[in-house]
């Protein structure tokens, strides 16, 4: 009964649709019904024939003037969009991208052999996923290249054994540095939330290797940390970003993000001596604040003011306040502001920033340190013997500093014809001129405690100098050749390795020469 | 003391009364990274507002045209169009000059804009009809455009030689020079400037 239902239903709807019944009427037509058929049909081919010459003919010929439409601004180019959601084809896609790059390395440091160094791969993505709405992630493999975790249970003469290991590359990091989410209010008004770069000086914000033309990440930055946290800098938080252009005064950007910020937090290093014994440190230093449930109660806020009076310049202004100790510490907090700029003279391009950072109440959070950590050295019996230590790392009460870059981008026109130049639609050589110096004061030195008491601690004021002569070959934009100079010093007798994360002097080498050949690319 | 300044309390009202107020207060427009900012019927009135009146006319890039267009050019451009949309802007009882729309890659997407020419062959003014890239969108700014103004074929209108460069926006600043360069050779090669 079913299928006789179903035969009938299919057969009426068969019957209904007009192609099929068309198609039953045309067979069953006479010679003359289809001959006058195919002569309607000819006649609509000619009418659109016609039409479509007409048309072509349009488009050749410049067709009568009309009034134009009502201007539809007197600044044209600022204007504000046809649509916020009317995206021309294919906005939708998410956009990959990102940056990698690799150095060369000979110094006349006597624990420093010349070396390659992969210096960082970074995947990044950006997706417009409305008209308001924007994602923006970066993923960064730096020097990371094998990550290899193994688990399992082995047996042995019949017993059960459990087995792990780690297999790594030599100081390498896999490092979420941008993921954020952003819903545009308006174009001076942007809320944003996620894992964000924070604006504390433009080096931060603006740190792909490629953009730059000396291989390696200037002092401040990086290398003597006068930022809280080394560059690429980022926090988990919420703010509001936006730019507002003026007729006359240029132009205008802020950033104001409210983060958990940097704290104190700890690092693990173990060691396996020759001596046959297995050592844990633990150290304590700044570091970016974590991405799970924050370790103090108070949050910390960063503000970014920048003003560009024309296209090739700028002025910023940054400040960042907020607790840096976890909540078992006494409550402390750091603050840092950041100047920085860029402009144009002449060929001249220059480019700085200054940073300085201040923490409160370091003999305090060291004291706190003594009470958390008391008693917690302690050694283990066989088969290893297995000691751990606490050490107060990266804090200083003031660290500031700068870098100043003098750059002359030029092309000699005797190798526009060479490979060199020819294949390229804007190939530059730039001459770059980089002076830098940190200054570091009531650096730790060292702290001694005794039953959670601190019994001392030792400070000292240090300061490292390094001026960096580099000449880069740029055949375009997204790709780089850097070659450099340079000459780091500090202290007299003092050792870099005690001031620097990248130079592991001995004991009283206070001068570093190195020559660097880096390449960067951007894709 | 950090926790007298940023509260919870205080962090939560001020976040809060913050996208309130601005949730009342959002504009309509929302000129982003990535938009359509204009039309290109709009683009005669926009960049001559003092025009009487507008041709409009579509040419269709032909093998031919493009290589008048190549010869003109000392590089080929990123892409070639299908065709070349160009609006013949007369004020009063004389040409007042053209309007070209062209498009240029920037890093991975086209952009386009449309070129005011006048009729020496000198770019008049520039606008950004189409962003398409996640960065470098600043080049749609008056204050950046306008140093394209009196620029002819024979200019490199290259950032760092001729034009001022835009931080992070090198490849569209680039981008911006190609197409006002390719406008004027697609000119020169319909015959409408000599």
């Amino acid at each position: 009964m079913a299928r006789r239902r179903f035969l009938a239903v299919v057969l009426i709807v068969l019957l209904s649709v007009p192609g099929l019944g068309a198609r039953g009427l045309v067979l069953a037509a006479t010679p003359e019904e289809l001959e006058a058929r195919l002569k309607a049909l000819q006649d609509q081919v000619d009418t659109l024939r016609r039409q479509l010459e007409e048309t072509r003919a349009q488009r050749a010929a410049p067709p009568a003037p009309t009034a134009p439409a009502a201007a539809a601004s007197a600044q044209p180019a600022v204007a504000a969009p046809v649509s916020a959601t009317e995206r021309p084809f294919g906005l939708t896609d998410f956009k990959i991208g990102g940056y990698g790059s690799t150095r060369f390395e000979a110094s006349d440091l006597s624990n420093l052999n010349n070396t390659f160094t992969f210096r960082r791969f970074v995947l990044s993505g950006d997706a417009t996923i409305a008209g308001r709405l924007r994602s923006v992630v970066e993923l960064e493999f730096e020097r990371l290249t094998e990550l290899e975790v193994e688990r399992g249970a082995p047996s042995e003469d019949g017993r059960r054994g459990f087995s792990q290991s780690i297999e790594g590359s030599d100081k390498s990091e896999l490092s979420l540095e941008q993921a954020w989410a952003e819903f545009a209010f308006a174009e001076w008004a942007r809320f944003r939330a996620g894992m964000m770069l924070v604006p504390l000086g433009r080096f931060n914000l603006n740190h792909d290797d490629n953009r730059w033309d000396l291989p390696r990440r200037s002092l401040v930055d990086r290398g003597v940390p006068a930022l809280p946290v080394p560059a690429a800098w980022s926090e988990v938080g919420m703010g509001l970003v936006g730019d507002i252009p003026t007729d006359d005064w240029g132009k205008f950007t802020y950033q104001v993000l409210v983060m958990n910020g940097v704290t104190l937090d700890s690092s693990i290093e173990t060691f396996a001596r020759g001596s046959g014994e297995l050592e844990a440190e633990v150290e304590i230093q700044p570091r970016r604040g974590t991405a799970n449930i924050d370790l103090k109660r108070d949050k910390a806020g960063a503000l970014r003011l920048t003003w560009s009076p024309e296209p090739a310049s700028e002025i910023g202004a940054s400040v960042y306040y907020g607790r840096y100790t976890p909540d078992v510490l006494p409550s402390e907090s750091v603050w840092a502001i950041g100047l920085d700029g860029k402009t144009m003279l002449g060929p001249i391009e220059i480019e700085g920033q200054y940073v300085l950072t201040h923490y409160n109440g370091i003999r305090r959070v060291a004291r706190g340190f003594a009470d958390a950590v008391a008693n917690r050295e302690f050694t283990a019996g066989t088969p290893l013997e297995v000691a751990v230590e606490f050490e107060l790392a990266g804090l200083a009460e003031t660290k500031h500093g700068y870098w100043a870059d003098l750059r002359y981008r030029f092309f000699p026109d005797f190798l526009r014809d060479t490979p060199l130049g020819r294949p390229f639609d804007n190939p530059q050589f730039v001459l770059t001129l980089r002076g830098e110096q940190v200054w570091l004061n009531g650096l730790v030195k060292e702290i001694d405690f005794s039953n959670g008491l601190l019994t001392s601690i030792e400070r000292e004021n240090r300061w490292v100098d390094r001026v960096t002569l580099g000449l880069a070959y740029r055949p375009v934009p997204l790709f780089v050749i850097q070659a450099a100079v340079e000459r780091t010093w500090t202290n007299q007798g003092k050792s870099l390795a005690a001031v620097t994360n990248f130079l592991p002097a001995r004991r009283t080498e206070d001068t570093a020469n190195t020559f660097l050949l880096g390449v960067a690319f951007g894709f | 003391m950090a926790s007298d300044l940023l509260s919870r309390r205080r962090f939560l009202t001020g976040t809060g009364g913050l996208a309130g107020g601005l949730l009342v207060l959002a504009p309509a427009g929302v000129a982003a990274q990535e938009a359509v900012f204009m039309r290109a019927e709009d683009a005669p009135a926009a960049l001559f507002p003092d025009a009487s009146a507008v041709a409009d006319r579509r040419v269709v890039a032909t093998a031919e045209l493009r290589t008048r267009i190549r010869a003109l050019l000392s590089r080929p451009p990123s892409l070639w169009e299908a065709e070349y949309r160009i609006f013949t802007v007369t004020r009063g009882e004389h040409d007042a000059g053209f309007v070209v729309i062209v498009e240029e890659i920037g890093k991975h997407r086209p952009i386009s804009f449309a070129v005011a020419v006048d009729g020496r062959g000198h770019v008049s003014d520039i606008a950004v009809l189409a962003y398409r890239e996640a960065y470098g969108g600043e080049v749609r700014e008056r204050r950046f455009l306008k140093q394209y103004a009196g620029k002819t074929l024979s200019d490199p209108l290259r950032p760092y030689r001729d034009v001022r460069n835009i931080s992070g926006a090198t490849l569209s600043v680039e981008a911006t020079g190609r197409a006002a360069r390719k406008a004027i050779a697609v000119l020169k090669a319909t015959g409408d400037l000599t």
